[in-house]
């Protein structure tokens, strides 16, 4: 497990320089594009001229490729063939072997779908490699979320790795006291509640001393919330997201307008 | 003024503090399960946690920012059905405001509850977003129904329909359980811990849980023909309906 | 000048049988060291969430009496207000950590961010915290990646860079190694030789013997003993109610009692005061 749940790869590149909500925003026009624009190959061009060149640009195409290979290509080749296989209707057969029946119309859909998840998760991957999570949080504070939130999410990032190295340790010392985690399904129920119970309230203690000393910090201060790092905010980043919803709202008019 | 009232009402700092712990309780249960391979996700634990002590809002903002960090972080498998996730947080806070989630046979219909608005709402995310066949092993359902001749609507309704009671009923009983778990005095420093008194098994209650199962049993015979579905449903909103009558008429 | 005063303060957690403190009079004058020492149960944690604010504020149930820290009634001010007068530090480093962060640095500019301090003060603050608490090299580190005893003195660093005027601290070593003990004294000391007020619950009663002005022994919910820490460290009704005394000290009562401790010696705290006396006894 990684100790910490961060993609994050510190790079100076012309990408990483980029205003956090400008590159949010990059994320959210590509997916709503690929998704709403009715033609078949947008969502493939957008990987390809958009999220992967970007990947470069931002230096962090090795660790890119490898994420996407390694969370995307299992996924989205598992749907791509279920979905050749099974999607019902479709008149122009490819070819069928036992109760099998692979259609253009199938394959053309299954790639349609799975060229739009695509999108959407290599984008977001591309997102978090180049953007720290408390960059992106004190960017969004200062735009006005409430500082819980930013509490919440970095807090979430830390503690998921803990819980996660916990659970390892709980599991290895029942199996070495002889707790079975294979065998009949009751087995495996039961196995259950001794590592689930220990890891559960052990965490749901912590709470109220984490509250407490978050309190003991100003938490529920009501005076304004100032920042530790100035996040850069350019007239580039500023044209850069009107540009992009200028696409977006193209891109829906386009969608409504072919119906 | 009232919303927002009754949205504040749910966080204080304990929510906060909570809400990344009930994160990764979601996170590290749903691993712990696949390490055991059961039958189950459980993967919303935290998040009916929070929904209970904490109010609905709470749970809403749990479920999402669970999923979208989950997916985010570990796996983007989870990403899209963030809106799922807040609609399970949320129902179960709502259920646990009207007082179901003081025993047994109450939580079970909570769970109930919770797994029909769930079901419904990721066959839409699913239809929307991955078009029917999803990379979960229950898809396998799903795609023996389309052999079966099913249009794909039919055949992912039927496969959450399924699917989902048995996850959801669980994954309250195992929130349950964990509330049980905790002292009176550590759950009064939440927003709502007047939701979690646990009181006796009643008569009206045990009723109506095995009702639910009768339902249940009827949605299965969806499996078979369709027509199994809009029956279970049916019954399924009388059942709802009945739910709340009663709530509005003990109040009363 | 008194700078914490309580006035015959009584609190009853929600949902317990009992009273927590019962019938408290309390003052702390400014750059006082006040140790409070007693046995599990006696209100040690309570008085500390109290002269913080966390009582009444967070836990609720119902505080009697008055508590007035800074010059200001706790109960008639916010909670965050509270803890800028008095900031509080407690047993388990780990827990104290906010979780918010990815550094140390980011860490102790945790609490300037809420109180809205500018951001070039900010860096300035953290950095003069970072050089006096010791911790400097550690300022890139993650929270989570130190030692018992560096997590404790983040904590302590992050609650002083909110400059309180008391310093509340609750049990700081108790969860240490003796390495990671000897650390965070090692900072305290630095602390109270600069004149802040502290009021800290303390077992470990030689240290309280080389800091405190002043010793505050609790039992029950009631101050039974307060004086000089020589005084009240080596006081027999302590010995009688359980207290966890200093070994030296229970050494010379048990030589007391054989005939083999000077009558009329005070009973001594540490091992040097030890010494001295039986050396004289040997005499």
């Amino acid at each position: 497990m990684p100790e910490k749940l961060s993609f994050y790869i510190q790079r100076s590149s012309a990408f990483h320089s980029l205003n956090p909500l400008t590159k949010l925003g990059l994320v959210f026009a590509f997916i709503v594009i690929a998704y709403t624009s009715p033609f078949y190959w947008t969502a493939t061009v957008i990987f390809g001229l958009g999220v992967l060149p970007l990947a470069f640009v931002g230096r962090v195409q090795r660790e890119f490729l490898l994420a996407a290979l390694r969370l995307l290509v299992p996924v989205t080749g598992f749907i791509f063939i279920m979905q050749s296989l099974f999607l019902p209707g479709g008149e122009r057969e490819l070819f069928h072997f036992w109760v099998f029946r692979v259609t253009v119309e199938s394959v053309a859909q299954a790639y349609l779908t799975v060229s739009r998840i695509f999108v959407m998760i290599s984008a977001f991957i591309l997102f978090l490699l180049t953007t720290h999570p408390s960059a992106l949080m004190t960017d969004l504070t200062r735009r006005g979320l409430p500082g819980t939130f930013a509490y919440v999410i970095i807090s979430t990032l830390q503690i998921i790795p803990q819980m996660q190295s916990k659970a390892q340790t709980i599991i290895a010392a029942q199996r070495s006291r002889g707790m079975e985690t294979g065998g009949s399904l009751a087995n495996r129920v039961r196995a259950l509640v001794p590592l689930v119970g220990p890891l559960v309230f052990g965490s749901l203690v912590e709470v109220e001393e984490r509250a407490i000393a978050i309190e003991a910090r100003g938490f529920t201060s009501r005076l304004k919330k100032t920042s530790l790092y100035e996040i850069a905010d350019t007239r580039l980043d500023r044209g850069l997201r009107w540009f992009l919803l200028g696409l977006v709202v193209l891109s829906v008019a386009a969608r409504v307008l072919a119906g | 003024m009232k919303l927002l009232n009754s949205i504040k009402k749910d966080f204080n700092t304990m929510t906060w503090v909570l809400i990344p712990v009930a994160i990764a309780i979601n996170v590290v249960i749903g691993q712990i399960v696949m390490v055991l391979k059961l039958p189950v996700y459980l993967d919303s634990v935290g998040t009916m946690l929070v929904g209970v002590i904490c109010g609905p809002w709470a749970g809403a903002l749990t479920g999402a920012l669970a999923n979208t960090i989950w997916g985010l972080a570990i796996d983007p498998n989870a990403l899209p059905w963030w809106p799922v996730a807040l609609l399970i947080g949320f129902v179960t806070g709502w259920c646990a405001r009207g007082g179901l989630f003081r025993n047994t046979w109450k939580v079970l219909i909570t769970g109930f509850l919770v797994a029909l608005v769930a079901a419904a709402a990721s066959a839409v995310v699913n239809m929307l977003l991955i078009g029917g066949i999803t990379a979960s092993g229950s898809s396998l359902i799903t795609v023996y129904l389309l052999q079966t001749g099913r249009s794909m609507i039919d055949a992912v309704l039927t496969t959450n329909f399924l699917v989902e009671p048995v996850d959801k009923i669980s994954t309250a009983l195992l929130a349950f359980a964990i509330i049980r778990g905790l002292s009176v005095r550590y759950l009064a420093r939440f927003p709502r811990p007047e939701n979690a008194a646990v009181e006796k098994n009643d008569l009206v209650a045990l009723i109506i849980g095995a009702l639910v199962f009768v339902v249940y049993v009827i949605l299965v015979g969806s499996f078979f023909n369709i027509m199994f579905l809009w029956v279970g449903l049916a019954v399924s909103a009388i059942l709802v309906l009945a739910v709340v009558l009663i709530s509005v008429l003990k109040k009363a | 000048m008194s700078i914490v005063e309580l006035r015959n303060v009584t609190y009853q957690y929600p949902f317990s049988e009992r009273p927590a403190l019962e019938g408290i009079d309390l003052r702390i004058d400014e750059g006082e060291f006040v140790a409070v020492i007693g046995p599990n149960g006696a209100g040690k944690s309570s008085l500390c969430y109290t002269v913080s604010g966390f009582i009444p504020h967070f836990f609720k149930g119902e505080l009697q009496g008055s508590v007035v820290v800074g010059g200001v009634e706790t109960r008639q001010s916010t909670l965050a207000e509270c803890v800028r007068r008095a900031g509080l530090a407690f047993q388990n480093p780990f827990n104290q950590i906010s979780g918010a962060k990815y550094t140390v640095f980011e860490e102790i500019a945790f609490g300037l961010e809420n109180l809205g301090v500018p951001r070039e003060e900010m860096r300035a603050r953290v950095e003069r915290m970072l050089e006096r608490a010791g911790i400097a090299d550690l300022a890139g580190r993650s929270p989570y990646a130190l030692s018992g005893g560096q997590q404790q003195r983040v904590a302590l660093a992050s609650i002083l860079v909110m400059e309180p005027q008391v310093l509340v601290l609750d049990e700081p070593t108790s969860q240490m190694d003796p390495i990671g003990t000897r650390e965070v004294f090692g900072m305290i000391k630095e602390l109270a030789g600069r004149g802040l007020t502290v009021l800290m619950v303390e077992h470990k009663v030689e240290w309280v013997a080389a800091f405190a002005d002043r010793v505050v022994a609790l039992d029950g919910g009631h101050v039974i003993a307060q004086g000089r820490p020589e005084e009240v460290l080596t006081d027999p009704l302590l010995a009688e109610r359980n207290f966890g005394l200093s070994r030296y000290t229970l050494a010379a009562r048990a030589a007391l009692q054989a005939g083999l401790w000077p009558a009329g010696r005070r009973l001594p705290v540490t091992l040097e005061e030890a010494v001295e006396g039986f050396k004289a006894a040997a005499a």
